[in-house]
């Protein structure tokens, strides 16, 4: 950030996008504002408070479960519809990802909107099918995968909607770290439909390859419709290091994180066997 | 621009600037038991509590927190009425240099706040924020678990 010259409480989601379309770069929204501090914009002199915007709630709808964009990670894991949602997945790992101060200060709309390579959330919102309520000339719902390639820098992200179709199925998150509040080298979440021993859908997701977190189809392909079993899994994690894209940093080289993902693929498969006992 | 806290149950009326973080804010304006560290939100010294929960004020606008209730450990208790969690912290040797202590006590307290008897694991996460590098976490992981069963106590009594 540069030199902040006013910090406008915006009134309703409506006045914020207004505020923001006729500030345009110069002005960033504020959920949390974790971000906004550490990582500083110099364009930015006006920061758009939503505090007042009304968009804290976690509710059960026709469609799934709504999550107001300002919910923190602490209110995601202590809501009793998420805890219900996919066994769990969601509610478990907002309350484990980051360290206790940052799970009250990281809103999901802020995890949504900046989408940085390491975050944990939006890898496992993806595996999950999640959609994005978003607000621009008009009140949209858009899959957060389109979001994620076509967003607009006055957009505003309003809520996330976990859809019906994956209540009832199994999320799974392997993130490595050296401590659990590190950001991961390697994250993979995935979603499992599993009816009578067999996977009906999956849906794989990479993330800290390091860049932004990938959806992998021919990985995610490769399981449906086969039993859970060992043969269903091994050609996938044999496989995952030529088909995901993973790569070098100053944390980890890319053969490292190959192996990394080859772990977490054979967790996926030790997940999918204790679903099924 | 002009602002009001409440840090401990007293308003006070500041000028900030709309880009001032919380930790600056309060030090400057004498809270001075709220100490920083690293301002990257990563050691947990710069804790206070937001309405009850623990937030890093080093990542936090200043002006984001008008209207909500600002704690800090003064307003968790005092040398004369100190809270269990104060006194436990003490007779368990989980304090030495005291740096840390503030953040970590304003952790353990919405901890246990939330859940009165937690476990060890329930304390580690619940305290995961807060780096200390004299005691080496058992101590206060004892400590945290010695208030909950003192306060446990006084609630029956």
């Amino acid at each position: 950030m540069g030199k902040i010259a006013e910090y406008y409480y915006a009134s309703s989601c409506r006045d914020a996008v207004e505020r923001a379309r006729a500030l345009d770069s110069a002005a960033a929204y504020v959920g949390g504002g974790v971000e906004l501090v550490l990582r500083r914009n110099p364009g930015v002199t006006t920061l758009i408070d939503l505090g007042r915007c009304g968009l804290s709630e976690i509710r059960e709808t026709d469609e799934g479960i709504d999550i107001g964009a300002l919910a923190t990670l602490t209110e995601m894991s202590h809501s009793v519809p998420l805890q219900h949602y996919a066994h769990g997945s969601v509610a478990h790992w907002a309350g484990r990802v980051a360290s206790n101060n940052l799970r009250d200060m990281i809103t999901v709309g802020g995890a949504v909107a900046r989408n940085q390579p390491w975050n944990d959330m939006v890898p496992h919102l993806l595996a999950l099918d999640a959609q994005v309520h978003v607000l621009d000339d008009e009140e949209r719902t858009v899959p957060l995968r389109e979001f994620l390639r076509s967003k607009r820098g006055s957009a505003l992200v309003m809520g996330i909607l976990l859809p019906k179709a994956n209540a009832d199925a199994f999320g799974y998150l392997w993130r490595f770290t050296r401590t659990e509040q590190d950001i991961p080298l390697l994250h993979v979440s995935a979603c499992l439909h599993i009816d009578t021993g067999v996977i009906g859908q999956a849906s794989i997701v990479v993330g800290g390859r390091p860049g932004h977190a990938e959806e992998c189809p021919q990985l995610s392909s490769q399981l449906t419709g086969h039993p859970v079993d060992h043969a269903a899994f091994a050609p996938v994690i044999e496989s995952a290091g030529r088909l995901v894209d993973v790569g070098d940093d100053l944390r980890a080289s890319g053969a490292y994180r190959r192996d990394l993902l080859r772990a977490a693929l054979t967790g996926l498969e030790e997940f999918a066997a204790e679903v099924m006992r | 621009m002009t602002t009001t806290l409440t840090v401990n149950g007293t308003m006070c009326t500041v000028e900030i600037d709309p880009g001032d973080i919380l930790l600056d804010v309060l030090r400057r304006e004498g809270t001075l038991e709220v100490r920083g560290d690293c301002h990257t939100g990563d050691c947990g010294v710069c804790t206070v509590l937001l309405d009850g929960r623990p937030v890093a004020s080093c990542l936090m606008f200043a002006a984001k927190a008008a209207g909500h209730a600002i704690t800090t450990v003064r307003g968790v208790g005092t040398e004369a009425h100190p809270h269990p969690l104060q006194e436990a912290f003490v007779h368990n040797g989980a304090v030495q240099c005291g740096y840390c202590i503030p953040g970590a006590i304003l952790a353990a307290k919405a901890l246990l706040d939330e859940n009165p008897d937690p476990d060890d694991q329930a304390i580690r996460l619940g305290m995961d924020s807060n780096y200390c590098r004299c005691t080496g976490y058992e101590q206060q992981i004892e400590a945290v678990k010695a208030a909950a069963a003192a306060m446990r106590e006084d609630v029956h009594q």
